[in-house]
């Protein structure tokens, strides 16, 4: 049976290769999703289990007190006031950020002298560490002998006392945090624009069509999945603002800049409160889950509505 | 005049042209400098005013001038009077760790969940992938509560209790995150772009699958694994809030963003001079200092970097 011997042997083979897929696969994964478990899961159940409790995490084991910390956090006005910060902060700064990604992208994506320096240009902020980049920025905003002061007093105008003007803090602060943020979303959408092929453009403009119209009906629709990704990914980035409000304003004046982030911080370090951190924790994740849900679900619409 | 009307229609045609491209190129450029000019200007501000002396950098607020530039407070920076040096290691240290193990999790990892066929492998993908939804302050604070009371460690005993567990020792600053489900999903990504015929032909040469991982796929993995290496330098090498949480208390293990902030206000106690004012020029040179490896490697790294920002994120 020459014909029967080879089958049996191919299929031995092929049994073998299907469980060697199996066994490598497990073989890899398996350390992998324990160490997973162990830093992830572990620390997030024990999370929502100590935003229940009352814990100095000092000293002591926590004592339960039910939703106290999460009624406090929707109650207490300047918790309140944390949220509603975040979510200016996060909206605001993801809003102006993206739009201007877009708009600068479409620059540098001309072919033009020098393009590499220009694109560096535009990520160095996003490079270097928020802790430097705040404390130079500080320099800026001093409110005497700062930069900008002094270039307002020579010119005959009254100074701006940004630690006392919460306005004026709030734009300083959403000012940095869209210079510091905007370079990866360019990279991104450049990433997208070099991915729309050339021919796509002659052909629209063999039929005649204008520039604005090339951006109108090529560029804006194919780089929508993008925008999504760079919605999406972004506001992730944006609640999650720390280090420049707490380099630059501390929450401060009057806690009216405070954002969630600064805020747990606070609430674990400073008070010794892990209870309220970890509810502050828990509030933000949550958060960040609706906002992402939201935003796929608004944005995929518009995209088939278009 | 008739000579310049019989002139003017042989010049014109070329020179409408012109006009018509020209503005719009200089526009361009205008912007484009303007903008950058705008973007780098900080990192500018840093460099002139870290070579200035501190009667040039008031002279001119918006912008210190070095008309006598000076390198006293580089070579004071660098001296053995400031730990950087110390700063840098330590950082460098921790980034090469966590790009090197990252990596190779992430490597072995979407090798697994892309090209391996085997049940359970979609359900353990979406379990990992879960966990980019929640923000990482979720776990830091019970993260930080686990070094602390790591069982048998920093003078704990084997419930964890009585010492201070790994903080402000090495190991808290090396034993988390070493599974990135970013890089994972991005590697699975780009392996299931690349087509399988390649590793077959691979092992009927008889090679396994250590052998495929590292012949075949590693050469056309280099543009993510470039991707891996920025992001990480840059996170690591930027990383306050985790050393700031564990290692506050050791001097011996800070990191340059940390040890930054701790330096950032001593310049005039270095220099023997009364502390009551911030030391401005000597704050840009540790700024700039800080900065500039990560600037120095993104543009050594910067054309792989759309490159393999579109081999994911495109394609995948």
């Amino acid at each position: 049976m020459p014909a029967g011997a080879p089958s049996l042997a191919e299929r031995f083979t092929r049994w073998r290769f299907r469980h060697r897929q199996a066994f490598e696969g497990w073989l890899i994964l398996t350390p992998i999703l324990l160490y997973f478990s162990f830093f992830f899961l572990f620390p997030l159940f024990s999370s929502l289990a100590l935003s229940f409790t009352r814990w100095s995490g000092l000293s002591g084991s926590p004592v339960w007190v039910g939703l106290a910390n999460y009624i406090r956090y929707f109650s207490d006005s300047s918790y309140v006031q944390v949220i509603l910060n975040t979510a200016l902060f996060a909206v605001a700064i993801l809003l102006i950020q993206t739009a201007l990604a877009f708009f600068i992208a479409l620059l540098l994506n001309e072919k033009i002298k020098g393009r590499g320096l220009f694109r560096a240009a535009w990520y160095v902020p996003t490079l270097t560490s928020a802790a430097i980049m705040a404390q130079v920025a500080s320099v800026f905003i001093a409110p005497n002998g700062g930069v900008i002061n002094s270039v307002l007093l020579s010119l005959g105008l009254p100074p701006i006392i940004f630690y006392v003007e919460v306005g004026w803090m709030r734009v300083i602060i959403i000012l940095f945090s869209v210079w510091r943020g905007v370079g990866g979303p360019v990279i991104l959408y450049l990433a997208a624009l070099q991915g729309i092929h050339p021919e796509l453009y002659e052909a629209a403009q063999v039929d005649g069509a204008r520039r604005r119209d090339l951006l109108r009906y090529i560029t804006l629709p194919l780089l929508t999945p993008m925008t999504i990704f760079v919605l999406v990914t972004g506001v992730i980035g944006t609640a999650q603002i720390f280090e420049a409000v707490m380099f630059m304003s501390k929450g401060g004046p009057a806690n009216q800049t405070n954002v969630l982030m600064l805020q747990i911080y606070q609430d674990a370090f400073a008070n010794s409160n892990i209870g309220i951190a970890s509810a502050g924790a828990i509030v933000l994740g949550l958060l960040l889950l609706v906002s992402s849900l939201v935003n796929i679900r608004v944005l995929s619409r518009g995209q088939i509505a278009s | 005049m008739q000579a310049q009307a019989t002139f003017s229609p042989a010049v014109e045609p070329p020179k409408a042209k012109r006009r018509k491209v020209r503005p719009a190129r200089i526009v361009l450029y205008v912007v484009l400098i303007v903008l950058a000019l705008v973007m780098a200007f900080p990192l500018l501000f840093g460099v002139a005013g870290s070579i200035s002396t501190a009667e040039d950098y008031i002279r001119t607020p918006w912008f210190p001038i070095p008309y006598t530039p000076t390198l006293e407070n580089w070579s004071l920076l660098l001296s053995d009077s400031t730990p950087v040096w110390q700063w840098v290691v330590n950082t460098l240290i921790r980034a090469g760790w966590y790009i090197v193990v990252p990596a190779i999790v992430a490597v072995m990892g979407g090798y697994a969940l892309s090209k391996l066929k085997f049940r359970g492998r979609d359900t353990a993908f979406i379990y990992l992938l879960a966990s980019l939804m929640l923000p990482p302050i979720v776990y830091l604070v019970p993260t930080y509560v686990m070094m602390a009371r790591w069982p048998l460690a920093g003078g704990n005993n084997l419930l964890g209790q009585g010492g201070q567990g790994f903080i402000n020792e090495w190991p808290a600053l090396l034993i988390t995150g070493w599974v990135n489900v970013f890089y994972l999903f991005m590697f699975r990504q780009t392996f299931s772009t690349i087509p399988g015929d390649f590793e077959e032909a691979a092992r009927v040469d008889g090679a396994g699958t250590l052998r495929c991982l590292k012949d075949v796929y590693l050469p056309m993995l280099k543009p993510t694994l470039v991707v891996l290496f920025i992001f990480q330098f840059v996170a690591i090498w930027n990383d306050y809030l985790w050393p700031l949480f564990v290692s506050t208390g050791n001097k011996d293990i800070w990191t340059m963003s940390l040890g930054f902030q701790m330096l950032a206000n001593s310049g005039n106690y270095l220099k023997g001079l009364p502390a009551t004012t911030l030391d401005y020029p000597f704050l840009f040179a540790l700024a700039t200092f800080s900065i500039l490896p990560l600037i120095i490697m993104y543009l050594v790294l910067q054309r792989f970097f759309v490159e393999g920002v579109q081999g994911f994120a495109i394609k995948g």
